[in-house]
C-alpha cells in the first residue's frame, strides 16, 4: 500500500514540518493539499484556502492519486471529502498517513453518514467539518488542524461519545474509558458550546479544554492502531521483517 | 445476456442414468445367456445401445441441440433396441415376461421427453414404449393383464408423468430465482446511483448556501432555502439508513431525525439508540415541546442542539439554546398561571417514564433542558426546576 516515499525521507519533512511551527510561520507556511471529486467544491475549497493565505500545494480529484502526491508535495495538511469513488474513505485515510506520517487529515463532507465519519477519525483523521459550515468556519478549523487540535463539530463530539459508550458496554480488556471530564467536556461539544464557553464555565483555560477532546480521540486513533496490530499478529499477516523497535508512526497500517 | 440453462442438472442425470443402465443391461445379459437364442447378436444391440447412450449424452448436453428429431431418434432407436429382444431370446423367455435386453436402459427417452416437454409428452414417449414391450409378449396377449409384462409399462408411465412435472417445476424455480437475483443486484445498483446522487445534490445545495451567504442580499435567502433543503434531505438519507429495531422498540435517532434543521442541530451517537415504543414516543415528543419553547420564548432565529448520550442505563438528552435563557421563577410561575408548556409537555412526560427532567438557565446564556430516561422504567424521580 505504501508507495516509493522512503522512510528516511518522511523522517526530515517531519522534522521540517515542526521546525515551521516553532518558527511561527502563520497560515502562508501552512501546505494544504484539496481532495474532492466535486470540481466546483475543490475550486471553491482551493480559492477559500489561497485567498485566505494558505498555500495550497495540490488540489486533487482521485484517492489513489492523493496518495502519490501527498509526500511528494510536502502537505501539511489535507481537507478530504470522504465520499471519493473507488475507495473508501478508511482506507485513503490510513493510505494517506502511511504515505506520510506527518500529515493530518480534515474531512470535509456533504452527507456526513455517521458510521463513515466515525470510521474516518478512527482511521486517524483529525477532525471534521460539514460542507454546509460557513467560510470562516472552514478556515478556522483547517488553520487549527494545522496547529495540531482535534478540530470537533458537535456531530462528531456525539459520535465520539457514542463510540466511548459502545466500548465500555462490550467490557473487553484494554478498552479505552473516558474520563469523568473528557465525558463531560465532550457532552458540552456536543451542545454546541465552544470552548471558550465550557473553558468559562468549568473555570479552566481555553487550552485544557482543548487538551482534553485532544486526548478523546488519541484515545480512539490508539486504541484503533493496536486493535489492527492485534488483528494482524492474530491472523499472522505481521512481517518480522519491519523493524520492531521505531517511532509508534511507523507501525504498519494496512 | 447468458443465462443459465435451468435444465442442464436433469438432462445430466438422464446421461448418467443412461450409462449406469447400460452396464446393468450387460449384467444381465452376462448372468441370463441361457434365455438368449442369439447370444452374440445380443452384444452386438448392447454396443449400438453404448453407442446411442453416447450420441444423447452429447446431444443433450446442449439447449440448442435438443431439437424434436433427436428427441424422436432417441424413441425409435430405443423402441428398436427394445424389439429387436424377440429375435434374440427364445420364445419362452419372452413369454415368462424376462427382462428384454434393453432393460431399464429403456427408459432414457421417456425421462427426455418429459424433461424437454412435460408431463404429456413424458406420458405418450411411455405409452409407447409400454406398448412395444407388452407387444413383445403377443403370444399371450390374453394373459397379459395377469402377468407382470404390465408392471414394466406402468413404472415407464410414472417415471414420464414424474419427471415431467418436476422439470416443469424445476425450470419455474430456477426462473424465479433468476429473477429475484436480477431484482436485487437492480435495486442494490439503485441504492448506489442514488448515495451518489445524493451526495453531488448535497455538495451542490451546501455550495448554494455559503456561496449564498457570503454575497448577501437575495443570495443570502437562496442559499437559506438550500440549506434547510440540504438539512432535510440529510436526515432523509439518515433515516433510510437506520435499520428496523426489533419489534416493541424504537430507535430514537429515527424519531428525532425530522426535528433536524439549519437551526437546530441533532447529535447522535452511530449506533441506535433503542428504546420501547411507548417511551421512544414519549422522549421524542418531550424533546419537541423543548424545541418548540426555543421557538416561541428565543425566536425564529436562535439556534439549538439535541445532543442524545446512550449511556446504556439509560438515556440522556440535552436541548440547549443560544436564546437568552428563562429569568429565574418563571416556569413554577407559568405553571400556577396554568400556563403549563415546559411542566406538563416535558416534565410530566419524562416523570411518567420514571426519569427525571432538569432545565437550567443561565440569563444571557441559553437554555439548557436536561432528560434522563431510564431503561426498564425505575421509580419515578421528581422533576426540578433549577
Amino acid at each position: 500500500m505504501s508507495p516509493a516515499a522512503g522512510s528516511p525521507g518522511w523522517t526530515r519533512r517531519r522534522f521540517d514540518v515542526r521546525k515551521r511551527y516553532i518558527a511561527g510561520v502563520g497560515d502562508a507556511g501552512v501546505r494544504v493539499m484539496v481532495v474532492d471529486d466535486h470540481p466546483m467544491w475543490r475550486d471553491a475549497v482551493a480559492r477559500d484556502l489561497a485567498e485566505a493565505g494558505f498555500e495550497v500545494v495540490a488540489a486533487v480529484g482521485e484517492g489513489a492519486q492523493a496518495i502519490r502526491v501527498a509526500g511528494p508535495v510536502r502537505a501539511d495538511v489535507v481537507v478530504l471529502d470522504l465520499q471519493l469513488p473507488g475507495i473508501s474513505g478508511v482506507s485513503l485515510i490510513r493510505g494517506l498517513l502511511a504515505a506520510h506520517p506527518g500529515l493530518r487529515v480534515l474531512i470535509l463532507s456533504a452527507s456526513g453518514e455517521q458510521q463513515d465519519v466515525l470510521d474516518a477519525v478512527k482511521a486517524g483523521a483529525a477532525g471534521y467539518i460539514v460542507k454546509s459550515a460557513s467560510r470562516a468556519e472552514f478556515l478556522d478549523a483547517v488553520r487549527r488542524t494545522a496547529d495540531g487540535d482535534a478540530v470537533f463539530s458537535a456531530g462528531l463530539a456525539g459520535l465520539v461519545l457514542g463510540e466511548f459508550r459502545r466500548m465500555a458496554s462490550t467490557a473487553a480488556p484494554g478498552t479505552p474509558r473516558l474520563t469523568e471530564r473528557e465525558a463531560e467536556i465532550l457532552s458540552m461539544v456536543g451542545t454546541g458550546l465552544s470552548y471558550k464557553q465550557i473553558a468559562a464555565r468549568l473555570v479552566i483555560s481555553h487550552r485544557t479544554v482543548q487538551n482534553h477532546v485532544q486526548n478523546t480521540l488519541s484515545k480512539l486513533h490508539l486504541h484503533n492502531r493496536a486493535e489492527l496490530v492485534r488483528y494482524a499478529i492474530e491472523h499472522g499477516l505481521d512481517s518480522s521483517a519491519q523493524p520492531a523497535s521505531g517511532p509508534a508512526e511507523s507501525t504498519p497500517k494496512q | 445476456m447468458g443465462r443459465v440453462d435451468p435444465q442442464a442438472p436433469l438432462w445430466r442425470s438422464i446421461a448418467v442414468f443412461r450409462s449406469a443402465s447400460l452396464a446393468y443391461a450387460a449384467y444381465l445379459l452376462v448372468i441370463r445367456e441361457a434365455n438368449y437364442s442369439h447370444w452374440a447378436w445380443a452384444w452386438v444391440v448392447l454396443a449400438g445401445m453404448a453407442g446411442w447412450t453416447i450420441v444423447t449424452t452429447v446431444a443433450y448436453a446442449h439447449p440448442a441441440r435438443r431439437t424434436w428429431f433427436v428427441l424422436a431418434a432417441d424413441l425409435a432407436v430405443t423402441a428398436g433396441a427394445l424389439l429387436s429382444t424377440a429375435a434374440l431370446q427364445y420364445p419362452r423367455s419372452l413369454a415368462l415376461a424376462t427382462m428384454p435386453v434393453t432393460a431399464t436402459w429403456v427408459a432414457g427417452p421417456v425421462l427426455a421427453w418429459a424433461v424437454a416437454w412435460g408431463v404429456r409428452a413424458g406420458a405418450a414417449a411411455a405409452v409407447i414404449l409400454g406398448a412395444c414391450d407388452i407387444s413383445l409378449r403377443h403370444q399371450s396377449l390374453a394373459g397379459t393383464y395377469r402377468s407382470t409384462a404390465l408392471d414394466g409399462a406402468v413404472v415407464l408411465l410414472l417415471a414420464g408423468i414424474v419427471v415431467g412435472y418436476m422439470s416443469a417445476l424445476a425450470t419455474r424455480a430456477e426462473r424465479a430465482l433468476q429473477r429475484a437475483t436480477e431484482l436485487e443486484a437492480a435495486s442494490r445498483e439503485r441504492e448506489r446511483l442514488a448515495r451518489h446522487i445524493h451526495d453531488s445534490v448535497l455538495q451542490v445545495l451546501a455550495l448554494v448556501q455559503r456561496r449564498g451567504a457570503e454575497v448577501g442580499g437575495e443570495a443570502a435567502e437562496i442559499g437559506r432555502l438550500a440549506g434547510e433543503q440540504e438539512a432535510a434531505l440529510r436526515s432523509l438519507i439518515a433515516s433510510d439508513a437506520v435499520p428496523t429495531p426489533p419489534s416493541g422498540e424504537s430507535d430514537l435517532r429515527a424519531l428525532l431525525a425530522a426535528e433536524s434543521s439549519p437551526l437546530v442541530s441533532v447529535v447522535t451517537p452511530a449506533e441506535p439508540v433503542l428504546l420501547t415504543d411507548a417511551a421512544a414516543g414519549e422522549t421524542a415528543a418531550a424533546v419537541r415541546a423543548a424545541l418548540d419553547n426555543v421557538r416561541r420564548h428565543c425566536g425564529h432565529r436562535a439556534r439549538a442542539w439535541v445532543l442524545v448520550d446512550d449511556e446504556g442505563t439509560g438515556v440522556s438528552i440535552t436541548i440547549r439554546d443560544d436564546g437568552p435563557g428563562i429569568p429565574p421563577g418563571r416556569i413554577e410561575d407559568a405553571a400556577a398561571e396554568g400556563r403549563l408548556g415546559v411542566s406538563q409537555a416535558i416534565c410530566g412526560r419524562i416523570r411518567d417514564l420514571g426519569g427525571s427532567a432538569r432545565v437550567t438557565s443561565i440569563p444571557g446564556a441559553g437554555t439548557e433542558v436536561r432528560l434522563r430516561v431510564p431503561r426498564g422504567g425505575k421509580p419515578g424521580l421528581d422533576a426540578e426546576a433549577v
